[in-house]
Protein backbone atom coordinates (compact mmCIF):
# COMPACT_ATOMS: atom_id res chain seq x y z
CA UNK A 1 0.00 0.00 0.00
CA UNK A 2 3.16 1.80 0.71
CA UNK A 3 4.21 1.78 -2.27
CA UNK A 4 0.81 2.02 -4.22
CA UNK A 5 0.99 5.68 -2.60
CA UNK A 6 4.32 6.76 -3.38
CA UNK A 7 3.68 5.43 -6.79
CA UNK A 8 1.37 7.28 -6.80
CA UNK A 9 2.75 10.75 -5.73
CA UNK A 10 5.45 10.51 -8.39
CA UNK A 11 2.49 9.96 -11.68
CA UNK A 12 0.51 12.96 -10.07
CA UNK A 13 3.49 15.27 -9.58
CA UNK A 14 4.67 14.03 -12.97
CA UNK A 15 1.22 14.69 -14.72
CA UNK A 16 1.35 18.20 -13.27
CA UNK A 17 4.55 18.49 -15.25
CA UNK A 18 2.98 17.74 -18.71
CA UNK A 19 0.07 19.82 -17.88
CA UNK A 20 -3.39 17.67 -17.13
CA UNK A 21 -6.14 19.40 -16.62
CA UNK A 22 -6.95 19.36 -13.05
CA UNK A 23 -9.97 16.79 -12.42
CA UNK A 24 -8.24 14.25 -14.69
CA UNK A 25 -4.62 13.86 -12.64
CA UNK A 26 -6.10 12.18 -9.43
CA UNK A 27 -6.66 9.58 -12.35
CA UNK A 28 -3.71 9.63 -14.12
CA UNK A 29 -1.95 9.08 -10.72
CA UNK A 30 -3.53 5.86 -9.62
CA UNK A 31 -3.19 4.78 -13.01
CA UNK A 32 0.93 5.28 -11.83
CA UNK A 33 0.31 3.13 -8.70
CA UNK A 34 -1.85 0.22 -10.80
CA UNK A 35 1.17 -0.30 -13.14
CA UNK A 36 3.85 -0.48 -10.28
CA UNK A 37 1.71 -2.62 -8.61
CA UNK A 38 0.84 -5.04 -11.52
CA UNK A 39 4.59 -5.12 -12.19
CA UNK A 40 5.81 -5.86 -8.77
CA UNK A 41 3.52 -8.85 -8.49
CA UNK A 42 4.24 -10.65 -11.64
CA UNK A 43 7.67 -9.46 -11.11
CA UNK A 44 8.03 -11.25 -7.88
CA UNK A 45 6.05 -14.48 -9.20
CA UNK A 46 8.14 -14.73 -12.53
CA UNK A 47 11.64 -12.66 -11.68
CA UNK A 48 11.87 -11.62 -15.20
CA UNK A 49 11.87 -7.94 -15.49
CA UNK A 50 10.93 -7.24 -19.24
CA UNK A 51 8.18 -9.62 -19.35
CA UNK A 52 6.79 -7.69 -16.12
CA UNK A 53 7.08 -3.94 -17.24
CA UNK A 54 5.35 -5.56 -20.41
CA UNK A 55 2.23 -7.47 -18.74
CA UNK A 56 2.05 -3.56 -16.34
CA UNK A 57 2.05 -1.26 -19.31
CA UNK A 58 -1.04 -3.55 -20.53
CA UNK A 59 -2.32 -3.09 -17.44
CA UNK A 60 -1.98 0.70 -17.83
CA UNK A 61 -2.78 0.46 -21.26
CA UNK A 62 -6.13 -0.84 -20.52
CA UNK A 63 -7.06 1.59 -18.04
CA UNK A 64 -6.32 4.37 -19.55
CA UNK A 65 -8.24 3.49 -22.52
CA UNK A 66 -11.23 2.97 -19.87
CA UNK A 67 -10.59 6.15 -18.10
CA UNK A 68 -10.98 8.03 -21.38
CA UNK A 69 -14.16 6.07 -22.38
CA UNK A 70 -15.55 7.46 -19.07
CA UNK A 71 -13.63 10.73 -18.72
CA UNK A 72 -14.14 11.68 -22.43
CA UNK A 73 -10.51 12.22 -23.20
CA UNK A 74 -8.12 11.12 -25.13
CA UNK A 75 -6.10 8.03 -23.77
CA UNK A 76 -2.33 9.29 -23.40
CA UNK A 77 -3.65 11.71 -21.01
CA UNK A 78 -3.47 8.41 -18.26
CA UNK A 79 -1.25 6.17 -19.88
CA UNK A 80 1.57 8.83 -20.16
CA UNK A 81 2.13 9.49 -16.61
CA UNK A 82 0.90 6.16 -15.87
CA UNK A 83 4.58 4.19 -17.22
CA UNK A 84 6.42 7.04 -15.03
CA UNK A 85 6.95 4.02 -12.41
CA UNK A 86 7.83 1.53 -15.04
CA UNK A 87 10.82 3.74 -16.81
CA UNK A 88 14.16 1.80 -16.91
CA UNK A 89 15.88 4.17 -14.32
CA UNK A 90 17.53 2.06 -12.29
CA UNK A 91 19.12 -0.52 -15.35
CA UNK A 92 19.78 3.37 -17.14
CA UNK A 93 21.88 3.69 -14.43
CA UNK A 94 23.41 1.12 -13.60
CA UNK A 95 24.74 0.54 -17.45
CA UNK A 96 26.17 4.45 -16.99
CA UNK A 97 27.80 2.86 -14.10
CA UNK A 98 28.80 0.00 -15.45
CA UNK A 99 30.52 1.75 -18.14
CA UNK A 100 32.52 4.29 -15.87
CA UNK A 101 33.87 1.40 -13.66
CA UNK A 102 35.07 -0.37 -17.32
CA UNK A 103 33.06 -3.77 -16.50
CA UNK A 104 31.58 -3.63 -20.49
CA UNK A 105 30.75 -6.91 -20.88
CA UNK A 106 27.88 -6.14 -17.46
CA UNK A 107 26.96 -2.73 -19.48
CA UNK A 108 26.24 -4.66 -22.12
CA UNK A 109 24.45 -6.85 -20.09
CA UNK A 110 22.26 -3.99 -18.35
CA UNK A 111 22.22 -1.44 -21.62
CA UNK A 112 20.32 -4.74 -23.47
CA UNK A 113 17.78 -4.92 -20.64
CA UNK A 114 17.37 -1.22 -20.50
CA UNK A 115 16.38 -1.38 -24.60
CA UNK A 116 14.26 -4.20 -24.06
CA UNK A 117 12.37 -2.73 -20.77
CA UNK A 118 11.67 0.57 -22.86
CA UNK A 119 10.52 -1.45 -25.76
CA UNK A 120 8.13 -3.04 -23.70
CA UNK A 121 6.69 -0.45 -22.23
CA UNK A 122 6.09 1.31 -25.64
CA UNK A 123 4.56 -2.39 -26.79
CA UNK A 124 2.29 -2.75 -23.93
CA UNK A 125 0.66 0.27 -23.67
CA UNK A 126 -0.13 0.28 -27.72
CA UNK A 127 -1.02 -3.05 -28.18
CA UNK A 128 -3.76 -2.80 -25.08
CA UNK A 129 -5.03 0.47 -26.91
CA UNK A 130 -5.25 -0.94 -30.39
CA UNK A 131 -7.10 -4.18 -28.54
CA UNK A 132 -9.07 -1.82 -27.08
CA UNK A 133 -9.94 0.28 -30.29
CA UNK A 134 -10.61 -3.12 -32.12
CA UNK A 135 -12.93 -4.81 -30.15
CA UNK A 136 -14.82 -1.12 -29.63
CA UNK A 137 -15.03 -0.52 -33.31
CA UNK A 138 -16.66 -4.14 -33.57
CA UNK A 139 -18.62 -3.80 -31.19
CA UNK A 140 -20.02 -0.88 -32.84
CA UNK A 141 -20.64 -2.08 -36.08
CA UNK A 142 -22.14 -5.62 -34.68
CA UNK A 143 -24.86 -3.02 -33.01
CA UNK A 144 -25.34 -1.11 -35.76
CA UNK A 145 -25.84 -4.26 -38.39
CA UNK A 146 -29.42 -5.39 -38.42
CA UNK A 147 -29.98 -8.30 -37.14
CA UNK A 148 -31.55 -11.34 -38.29
CA UNK A 149 -33.89 -13.58 -35.92
CA UNK A 150 -35.09 -16.98 -37.02
CA UNK B 1 -14.35 32.12 -45.96
CA UNK B 2 -11.71 31.95 -49.03
CA UNK B 3 -9.13 28.85 -48.90
CA UNK B 4 -5.99 31.16 -47.54
CA UNK B 5 -8.15 31.92 -44.42
CA UNK B 6 -8.94 28.51 -43.46
CA UNK B 7 -5.07 26.89 -44.33
CA UNK B 8 -3.96 29.49 -42.23
CA UNK B 9 -5.91 28.36 -39.21
CA UNK B 10 -5.23 24.45 -39.92
CA UNK B 11 -1.57 25.05 -39.99
CA UNK B 12 -1.60 27.18 -36.71
CA UNK B 13 -4.06 24.83 -35.10
CA UNK B 14 -1.35 22.28 -36.61
CA UNK B 15 1.64 23.86 -35.14
CA UNK B 16 0.40 24.17 -31.33
CA UNK B 17 -0.18 20.29 -31.40
CA UNK B 18 3.09 19.57 -33.11
CA UNK B 19 4.55 22.00 -30.63
CA UNK B 20 3.10 20.22 -27.90
CA UNK B 21 4.41 16.68 -28.49
CA UNK B 22 1.40 15.07 -29.82
CA UNK B 23 1.56 12.07 -32.59
CA UNK B 24 1.98 12.53 -36.43
CA UNK B 25 -1.42 11.03 -36.88
CA UNK B 26 -3.18 13.49 -34.54
CA UNK B 27 -1.74 16.37 -36.61
CA UNK B 28 -2.63 15.06 -39.77
CA UNK B 29 -6.40 14.26 -39.15
CA UNK B 30 -6.93 17.27 -36.93
CA UNK B 31 -5.82 19.29 -40.40
CA UNK B 32 -7.67 17.53 -42.72
CA UNK B 33 -10.83 17.66 -40.23
CA UNK B 34 -10.56 21.49 -39.83
CA UNK B 35 -10.22 21.91 -44.05
CA UNK B 36 -12.85 19.73 -44.39
CA UNK B 37 -15.22 21.08 -41.99
CA UNK B 38 -14.80 24.18 -43.96
CA UNK B 39 -15.34 22.26 -47.47
CA UNK B 40 -12.10 22.98 -48.65
CA UNK B 41 -10.17 20.14 -50.29
CA UNK B 42 -6.43 19.46 -48.36
CA UNK B 43 -3.37 17.88 -48.72
CA UNK B 44 -0.68 17.89 -45.53
CA UNK B 45 2.73 15.76 -44.34
CA UNK B 46 3.87 16.16 -41.14
CA UNK B 47 7.37 14.96 -39.68
CA UNK B 48 8.02 16.06 -36.11
CA UNK B 49 10.35 18.95 -37.16
CA UNK B 50 7.84 21.04 -39.42
CA UNK B 51 4.87 20.29 -42.16
CA UNK B 52 3.61 21.56 -45.06
CA UNK B 53 -0.11 21.94 -46.11
CA UNK B 54 -1.68 22.23 -49.50
CA UNK B 55 -5.23 23.41 -49.38
CA UNK B 56 -7.50 23.52 -52.90
CA UNK B 57 -10.74 25.15 -52.72
CA UNK B 58 -13.44 24.62 -55.57
CA UNK B 59 -12.36 26.91 -57.91
CA UNK B 60 -9.22 25.48 -58.16
CA UNK B 61 -7.02 27.97 -56.51
CA UNK B 62 -3.90 26.24 -54.67
CA UNK B 63 -2.57 27.58 -51.39
CA UNK B 64 1.02 25.92 -49.73
CA UNK B 65 1.98 26.48 -46.63
CA UNK B 66 5.43 25.36 -44.90
CA UNK B 67 5.77 25.76 -41.21
CA UNK B 68 9.22 24.71 -39.27
CA UNK B 69 8.84 23.51 -35.48
CA UNK B 70 11.75 24.61 -33.70
CA UNK B 71 10.53 24.36 -29.96
CA UNK B 72 8.84 21.02 -29.08
CA UNK B 73 7.98 20.50 -25.55
CA UNK B 74 5.01 18.22 -23.76
CA UNK B 75 1.77 19.84 -23.28
CA UNK B 76 -1.06 16.85 -22.89
CA UNK B 77 -3.49 19.57 -21.95
CA UNK B 78 -2.92 22.11 -24.88
CA UNK B 79 -2.93 18.99 -27.20
CA UNK B 80 -6.43 17.82 -25.79
CA UNK B 81 -7.81 21.32 -26.21
CA UNK B 82 -7.06 21.79 -29.77
CA UNK B 83 -8.40 18.08 -30.72
CA UNK B 84 -11.57 19.48 -28.87
CA UNK B 85 -11.75 22.60 -31.04
CA UNK B 86 -11.38 21.21 -34.42
CA UNK B 87 -13.90 18.64 -33.67
CA UNK B 88 -16.39 21.69 -32.47
CA UNK B 89 -15.55 23.01 -36.05
CA UNK B 90 -17.40 20.04 -37.62
CA UNK B 91 -21.07 21.63 -35.88
CA UNK B 92 -20.41 24.35 -35.89
CA UNK B 93 -18.38 26.82 -37.98
CA UNK B 94 -16.23 29.90 -37.01
CA UNK B 95 -16.02 32.32 -38.02
CA UNK B 96 -11.88 33.69 -39.03
CA UNK B 97 -10.75 35.66 -36.37
CA UNK B 98 -12.94 33.94 -33.63
CA UNK B 99 -10.89 30.56 -34.61
CA UNK B 100 -7.88 32.78 -34.46
CA UNK B 101 -8.73 34.42 -31.11
CA UNK B 102 -9.54 30.49 -29.92
CA UNK B 103 -6.50 29.39 -31.09
CA UNK B 104 -4.30 31.84 -29.71
CA UNK B 105 -6.35 31.47 -26.36
CA UNK B 106 -4.98 28.07 -26.28
CA UNK B 107 -1.54 28.79 -27.36
CA UNK B 108 -0.94 31.23 -24.49
CA UNK B 109 -2.88 29.36 -21.58
CA UNK B 110 -0.77 28.85 -18.92
CA UNK B 111 -2.12 26.02 -16.66
CA UNK B 112 0.29 25.32 -13.48
CA UNK B 113 1.87 28.03 -12.69
CA UNK B 114 5.54 27.92 -12.53
CA UNK B 115 5.88 27.59 -8.42
CA UNK B 116 3.34 24.58 -8.98
CA UNK B 117 5.32 23.01 -11.25
CA UNK B 118 9.09 23.32 -9.80
CA UNK B 119 7.84 21.92 -6.76
CA UNK B 120 5.95 18.92 -8.06
CA UNK B 121 9.47 17.98 -9.89
CA UNK B 122 10.62 17.90 -6.78
CA UNK B 123 7.56 15.27 -5.59
CA UNK B 124 8.61 13.30 -9.00
CA UNK B 125 12.31 12.81 -7.72
CA UNK B 126 10.73 12.56 -3.95
CA UNK B 127 8.60 9.63 -4.51
CA UNK B 128 10.80 7.63 -7.16
CA UNK B 129 13.73 7.98 -5.04
CA UNK B 130 11.89 6.44 -1.98
CA UNK B 131 10.00 3.86 -4.33
CA UNK B 132 13.37 2.47 -5.23
CA UNK B 133 14.21 1.77 -2.02
CA UNK B 134 15.98 5.09 -0.53
CA UNK B 135 15.88 6.24 2.53
CA UNK B 136 13.85 9.37 3.71
CA UNK B 137 17.28 11.50 3.39
CA UNK B 138 17.79 10.53 0.20
CA UNK B 139 14.30 11.51 -1.24
CA UNK B 140 14.49 14.72 0.39
CA UNK B 141 17.73 15.16 -1.61
CA UNK B 142 16.47 13.89 -4.42
CA UNK B 143 13.90 16.66 -3.73
CA UNK B 144 16.00 19.51 -3.48
CA UNK B 145 18.49 18.77 -6.88
CA UNK B 146 15.24 18.11 -8.88
CA UNK B 147 14.03 21.07 -8.01
CA UNK B 148 16.92 23.11 -8.96
CA UNK B 149 18.25 20.98 -12.53
CA UNK B 150 14.29 21.78 -13.47
CA UNK B 151 15.28 25.13 -12.77
CA UNK B 152 18.15 25.57 -14.72
CA UNK B 153 17.11 23.85 -17.75
CA UNK B 154 14.19 26.11 -18.03
CA UNK B 155 16.80 28.44 -17.53
CA UNK B 156 18.79 27.35 -20.19
CA UNK B 157 16.02 26.77 -22.70
CA UNK B 158 14.77 30.00 -22.22
CA UNK B 159 18.22 31.16 -24.28
CA UNK B 160 17.30 28.52 -26.80
CA UNK B 161 20.22 26.23 -26.93
CA UNK B 162 20.34 23.02 -28.42
CA UNK B 163 18.34 20.60 -26.90
CA UNK B 164 20.99 17.90 -25.72
CA UNK B 165 23.23 20.66 -23.84
CA UNK B 166 20.16 20.45 -21.49
CA UNK B 167 19.96 17.08 -21.03
CA UNK B 168 23.89 16.83 -20.89
CA UNK B 169 24.12 19.77 -18.17
CA UNK B 170 21.16 18.65 -16.32
CA UNK B 171 22.49 14.93 -15.89
CA UNK B 172 25.80 16.45 -14.97
CA UNK B 173 24.73 18.97 -12.19
CA UNK B 174 22.72 15.22 -10.72
CA UNK B 175 26.19 13.41 -10.62
CA UNK B 176 28.04 16.36 -9.37
CA UNK B 177 25.82 17.18 -6.35
CA UNK B 178 24.98 13.40 -5.40
CA UNK B 179 28.49 12.73 -5.56
CA UNK B 180 29.10 15.96 -3.78
CA UNK B 181 26.93 15.00 -1.19
CA UNK B 182 27.99 11.73 -1.34
CA UNK B 183 30.96 12.77 0.42
CA UNK B 184 29.55 14.80 3.00
CA UNK B 185 27.38 12.80 4.72
CA UNK B 186 28.34 8.84 4.54
CA UNK B 187 24.79 7.22 4.95
CA UNK B 188 23.63 8.61 1.78
CA UNK B 189 23.23 6.22 -1.20
CA UNK B 190 24.09 8.57 -4.05
CA UNK B 191 22.91 5.83 -7.03
CA UNK B 192 18.97 6.31 -5.07
CA UNK B 193 19.82 10.03 -5.44
CA UNK B 194 20.37 9.81 -8.72
CA UNK B 195 18.00 7.38 -10.35
CA UNK B 196 15.14 9.36 -8.14
CA UNK B 197 16.41 13.10 -9.56
CA UNK B 198 17.16 11.99 -13.19
CA UNK B 199 13.29 10.75 -13.41
CA UNK B 200 12.66 14.02 -14.89
CA UNK B 201 14.35 13.74 -17.11
CA UNK B 202 13.65 10.76 -18.83
CA UNK B 203 12.65 10.63 -22.80
CA UNK B 204 9.22 8.49 -22.32
CA UNK B 205 7.25 10.75 -24.04
CA UNK B 206 9.32 10.33 -27.34
CA UNK B 207 9.97 6.71 -26.84
CA UNK B 208 6.19 6.04 -26.56
CA UNK B 209 5.15 8.48 -29.22
CA UNK B 210 7.63 7.00 -31.79
CA UNK B 211 6.06 3.48 -31.15
CA UNK B 212 2.68 4.59 -31.49
CA UNK B 213 3.73 6.91 -35.09
CA UNK B 214 5.01 3.59 -36.90
CA UNK B 215 2.06 1.34 -35.31
CA UNK B 216 0.28 3.66 -37.57
CA UNK B 217 2.56 3.86 -40.49
CA UNK B 218 4.39 7.23 -39.99
CA UNK B 219 7.77 5.67 -40.31
CA UNK B 220 10.22 8.28 -40.83
CA UNK B 221 8.43 10.47 -37.91
CA UNK B 222 9.03 7.51 -35.56
CA UNK B 223 12.64 7.29 -36.29
CA UNK B 224 13.20 10.54 -35.55
CA UNK B 225 11.78 10.46 -32.78
CA UNK B 226 13.27 7.24 -31.32
CA UNK B 227 16.56 8.95 -32.21
CA UNK B 228 15.38 11.76 -30.23
CA UNK B 229 14.98 9.75 -27.32
CA UNK B 230 17.99 8.02 -27.76
CA UNK B 231 20.18 10.89 -27.59
CA UNK B 232 18.48 12.53 -25.10
CA UNK B 233 19.22 9.18 -22.90
CA UNK B 234 22.72 9.43 -24.12
CA UNK B 235 22.95 12.80 -23.38
CA UNK B 236 21.70 12.23 -19.73
CA UNK B 237 23.59 9.04 -19.34
CA UNK B 238 27.15 10.93 -20.61
CA UNK B 239 26.33 13.71 -17.80
CA UNK B 240 26.28 11.36 -14.85
CA UNK B 241 28.80 9.23 -16.35
CA UNK B 242 31.07 12.43 -16.56
CA UNK B 243 29.84 13.26 -12.61
CA UNK B 244 31.01 9.77 -11.65
CA UNK B 245 34.24 9.61 -12.88
CA UNK B 246 35.53 12.84 -11.41
CA UNK B 247 34.47 11.03 -8.28
CA UNK B 248 36.66 7.99 -9.07
CA UNK B 249 39.37 9.94 -9.83
CA UNK B 250 38.97 12.21 -6.94
CA UNK B 251 39.29 9.50 -4.54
Amino acid sequence: MMEFLLAFLGSFAGAILFNIERKNLIWAGICGGISWIVFKIIYIQTDRVVFSTFVAAVACGIYSEAMARRCKTPAFVFSIPGIYPLVPGITAYTTVRAIVDGRLVFAANKGLETIGTAGAIAFGVMLASTVFKFVYKVNEKYKNKPRFTS
Amino acid sequence: MNAKEVMEIASFAGEILLSSGAEIFRVEDTITRICNSYGVECECFVMPTGFSTTVRNKNGEVYTTVKRIKNRSVDLHRVEMVNTFSRGLMEERASYKEAMDKLNSIKNMPYFSYRVQLVSAGFVALGFTKLFGGSFVDAFLAFLISMFIFYVKDFIQQYGFFQFLEFFISGLIVGLFSVIIGKLFANVSIDKVIIGAIMTLVPGVAITNGIKDALYGDFISSFARLIEATFIAIAIGLGVGVALILQISWV
